[in-house]
């Protein structure tokens, strides 16, 4: 398809690895001076030259300043080559020399021998030490990763009442640890793909074998290494890449914060994406379903689960369709209105100078932009858009007689029930599709509203991610799992994996019945 | 280990055993309570009722067991083998033509019920045009997405017709019940043979193909049998109850119009028939697009290198110039009870031939 290849997602991995790969010299000056040129002699830089103690063997240790933990260097490396005092069964070759030193000497714990300079710079960008010993075309790279790290913190944009307080991070590794600490399971794995052609980033694709279909797995896998760009700064990038239809609205992967989440949507049988450098993590595939899902509703008590699922499938469609629904009424249909607040709307419309659609674009609009002000003001300013935008939609417009007051009730009402949805994707996919029922709404009445519904139904059945169907378990049905889909049912009760995710191990849980 | 399979063009049991009644449950629901009240008196129609469903669950159970014969056979693959290739060509090119026929039905009455109790202004051809569109869309996507529609839209459709039945309780009375059994035996035939339109199980033929292992589709097809038996049988007894025979059979849809009676406790809205005639468009859409997607099969069936899409796309003129060809309600009436009874008729026979045919000429199947 030309649409396809426009958007380049049949490439598979060509020229991916910048190839480089010249080998090391001898001479200690001479690699340090290649080194250098590689990296246009940066300022960063920290070369140190020094001996063995004891010997006339010279050597050097390179690295970058501020992604070094300088005193890991010091003290594994540098303190037992220069100041041991029992270092006296140095070898004089300089092959043998490398060796003791790897072997008896030095006592950092990850290092690695490697021979090209690209392994080299490689290594130096990633924040590792370089050991030079002058006279081999070998060095160590010591890994010494050590830079500022922002502390675990409260996820900022999924907050709960109850329930974990620790948030992923920028740090990948750290990140790991998180999910690890959560999942003490020898069947936990990450798989390591390098993305970025010049960013060269770590992307962990996590998931526990023995749960997932391994054809997730694979197909996840298949994907990736499609990618296909320079830098991917955030999960977003690599969602975009790998998701299965770009022209769709809905999200077809689940990003999060909070590791407690991840682990849960692991143990489930999907696939988690870690990214280095961004605190979101990307779960796939995911339906909708999963997308009216918080991680509270399970909790608290299967009672007060069970509430919160209602609401918010009653706010969804408050977010999707009432205010086309009131357009509807009020232009199309006034005979469906009770009369007495037929009346009275008529009363509150009256010198309204616009249509009751072009009245609900405004104000959806407006909300729309009050939304996305107070998203983008320091949080410090971003009280006053509250109470500004409160000001302006809410009274004065009323009061100047450019809006009526009951279409001020349906906006808020509408625009508060899309911020009662968990996922923030999801709230932003049904705020697009609100303007498009609105649109043919305002064309054909209750007409349009149930043309856009079943649209929007023939839309998400043949939507897929990663290959499981977006509808399901509505539709392919899967009744069991319903019973944690318009309801929480007890915890007790859940002892299988959903179904629809088709997962290799069934029972989440062992009651002697299997 | 088991492939991670949501297959596209296969169709689980379940799935087909929800597209019968999807596919019977459409427009005529709307009008059956007067075709049957006319020929009938008090609530005998009712009897009529039943024992078309049970006819036809006969048939669904018979005709399913008889494709079934043929796992993952098109019809044209087991038709040419019972009844030579040339005949089974124009036998599934009468099914192509019926099917459109049905299509178009459901596009133009949808659009004339709508004028009457849901857009007054909106010219019919605006309201057909925009509908086909969206079953356009629907029948491009894949077939496995239809069958999930009509998963999806079923539950809606039914709660709808018991909400339509329990509000208007207060409203039945005794008197317009009784007396039973006075009607002649002529007309309970008469009754029968009107309410027997929903014929829907003209879609085993095609859609049987589709499933992995119809072991069990015979019995799963019947049992979907009783969704349409129970909703009709319900709605008829309500029609009866709330407005009894004389005005039933005189009012043009009384389904709706029973609708209509209902009041919402707490006055939130008033004018139900609107809001069950809006739930009902998917019924429609769920019949309409599905008898669009056998046409559509149809002729891929026959045209083996067509594109799916580019067959989507050029029926659809002429499910909309068909749709548009009846000039008012008589003949768009008149229409459909030719669409529906043909399409029963023509099912039966194709079944009565095939059986018999097959076995004169010893055609065994090989499931």
């Amino acid at each position: 398809m030309r649409w396809r290849s426009f958007l380049q997602r049949n490439n598979t991995k060509n020229n991916q690895a910048e190839n480089f790969s010249i080998e090391l010299v001898k001479d200690l000056n001479e690699n340090i001076k290649n080194l250098e040129n590689l990296l246009g002699k940066p300022d960063d830089l920290v070369v140190r030259k020094f001996r063995v103690r004891g010997t006339n063997h010279r050597c050097a240790i390179a690295y970058i300043e501020g992604l070094v933990d300088t005193q890991y260097i010091r003290n594994q490396v540098m303190s037992h080559i220069q100041l041991d005092e029992d270092l006296n069964q140095i070898p004089d070759q300089k092959q043998a020399l490398f060796e003791t030193l790897y072997e008896e000497i030095m006592s950092a714990t990850a290092v690695k021998k490697k021979k090209t300079l690209d392994d080299l710079s490689k290594g130096i960008l990633s924040g590792s030490t370089i050991f030079y010993l002058d006279g081999l075309a070998e060095v160590f790279v010591i890994s010494s990763q050590g830079w500022e790290k922002r502390q675990i913190q409260e996820p900022v944009s999924e907050t709960l009442i109850r329930g974990p307080r620790e948030g992923f991070v920028e740090n990948i590794r750290t990140n790991i640890v998180l999910i690890r600490r959560y999942i003490q399971d020898p069947n936990l794995r990450f798989e390591t793909h390098k993305v970025g052609r010049r960013s060269k980033k770590n992307l962990v694709v996590s998931y526990v074998d023995g749960v997932i279909h391994p054809d997730i797995v694979q197909e996840v896998n298949r994907r990736l290494q499609t990618i296909d760009m320079d830098d991917a700064p955030e999960t977003g990038f690599i969602e975009q890449w790998i998701e299965d239809s770009f022209l769709s609205p809905f999200p077809q992967m689940m990003n999060t914060e909070r590791p407690d989440k991840v682990a849960a949507s692991l143990l489930q049988g999907k696939v988690a994406i870690l990214l280095d450098g961004t605190p979101f993590v990307l779960i796939a595939p995911t339906t909708l379903g999963n997308s009216l899902q918080s991680p509270e509703d399970y909790y608290e008590r299967w009672t007060v689960g069970s509430l919160l699922r209602v609401l918010r499938y009653i706010a969804a469609f408050i977010a999707v369709f009432l205010p086309a629904v009131y357009v509807a009424l009020v232009s199309f249909h006034p005979g469906m209105i009770p009369s007495d607040l037929a009346f009275s709307i008529a009363a509150s419309r009256e010198g309204v100078p616009f249509t009751p659609f072009v009245e609900a674009l405004l104000m959806s609009g407006t909300m729309e932009l009050l939304r996305e002000a107070g998203a983008r003001l320091p949080k410090t300013i971003g009280q006053t858009i509250g109470i500004v935008g409160g000001l302006v939609i809410g009274d004065a417009a009323v009061r100047a007689g450019v809006v009526s007051p009951i279409m001020v009730i349906v906006v808020a009402l509408n625009a508060i029930a899309s911020f009662s949805l968990p996922a923030y994707s999801i709230a932003i996919a049904f705020r697009i599709i609100l303007f498009g029922i609105l649109i043919l709404s305002g064309i054909l009445g209750l007409y349009g509203i149930i043309l856009g519904y079943i649209m929007i139904n023939i839309h998400i059945v043949n939507l897929k991610s990663i290959g499981v169907p977006y509808s399901t378990p509505y539709a392919p049905t899967f009744y069991r799992d319903w019973m944690d889909l318009f309801v929480r049912l007890p915890i007790t009760v859940f002892t299988k994996r959903p179904k629809y995710m088709k997962p290799m191990d069934k029972s989440s849980a062992n009651k002697g019945d299997h | 280990m088991t492939g991670f399979q949501y297959a596209d063009e296969q169709l689980s049991e379940r799935e087909l055993m929800i597209a019968l009644p999807s596919f019977m449950i459409g427009v005529e629901a709307l009008s059956m309570p007067r075709e049957v009240a006319s020929a009938t008196t008090g609530l005998d129609g009712v009897f009529s009722v039943i024992a078309a469903g049970v006819v036809v669950a006969g048939l669904t159970w018979w005709t399913a067991k008889f494709v079934s014969k043929f796992p993952r056979e098109s019809f044209l693959t087991y038709a040419s083998r019972i009844v030579t290739k040339p005949i089974a060509c124009i036998l599934s090119l009468f099914f192509i033509f019926l099917f459109v026929a049905i299509a178009a039905y459901q596009v133009r009455s949808l659009a004339d019920i709508g004028k009457i109790y849901l857009f007054d202004q909106t010219p019919i051809e605006v309201a057909s045009l925009s509908f086909l569109l969206i079953i356009v869309y629907a029948v491009g996507g894949s077939r496995a997405g239809i069958m999930r529609i009509n998963m999806l839209f079923i539950p809606f459709i039914i709660i709808f017709a018991f909400v339509v039945f329990f509000f208007n309780i207060n409203w039945f009375e005794v008197k317009h019940v009784t007396p039973l059994f006075q009607t002649d035996i002529n007309g309970y035939i008469k009754g029968l043979g009107r309410s027997i339109f929903f014929g829907g199980f003209i879609i085993l033929w095609f859609y049987i193909a589709y499933v992995e292992n119809p072991k069990d589709t015979p019995k799963m097809v019947t049992k979907g049998i009783l969704i349409p038996l129970v909703l009709f049988t319900i709605l008829y007894v309500g029609c009866i109850a709330a407005y009894s025979n004389v005005v039933t059979s005189n009012l043009i849809y009384p389904t709706i119009e029973l609708a209509k009676m209902i009041e919402i406790p707490g006055g939130i809205l008033e004018r139900f028939d609107s809001i069950f005639f809006v739930i009902w468009i998917m019924a429609i859409f769920n019949t309409a697009a599905m008898a669009y997607d056998l046409a559509v099969l149809g002729i891929q069936m026959l045209l083996k290198r067509k594109g799916k899409k580019t067959i989507v796309l050029s029926i659809a003129p002429v499910v909309f110039f068909i749709a548009m060809l009846p000039r008012n309600l008589l003949e768009v009436s008149t229409f459909g009870e030719v669409t529906g009874y043909v399409s029963f008729y023509y099912s039966i026979a194709v079944l009565l031939l095939f059986v018999i045919i097959a076995k004169f000429r010893g055609v065994k199947g090989n499931g």
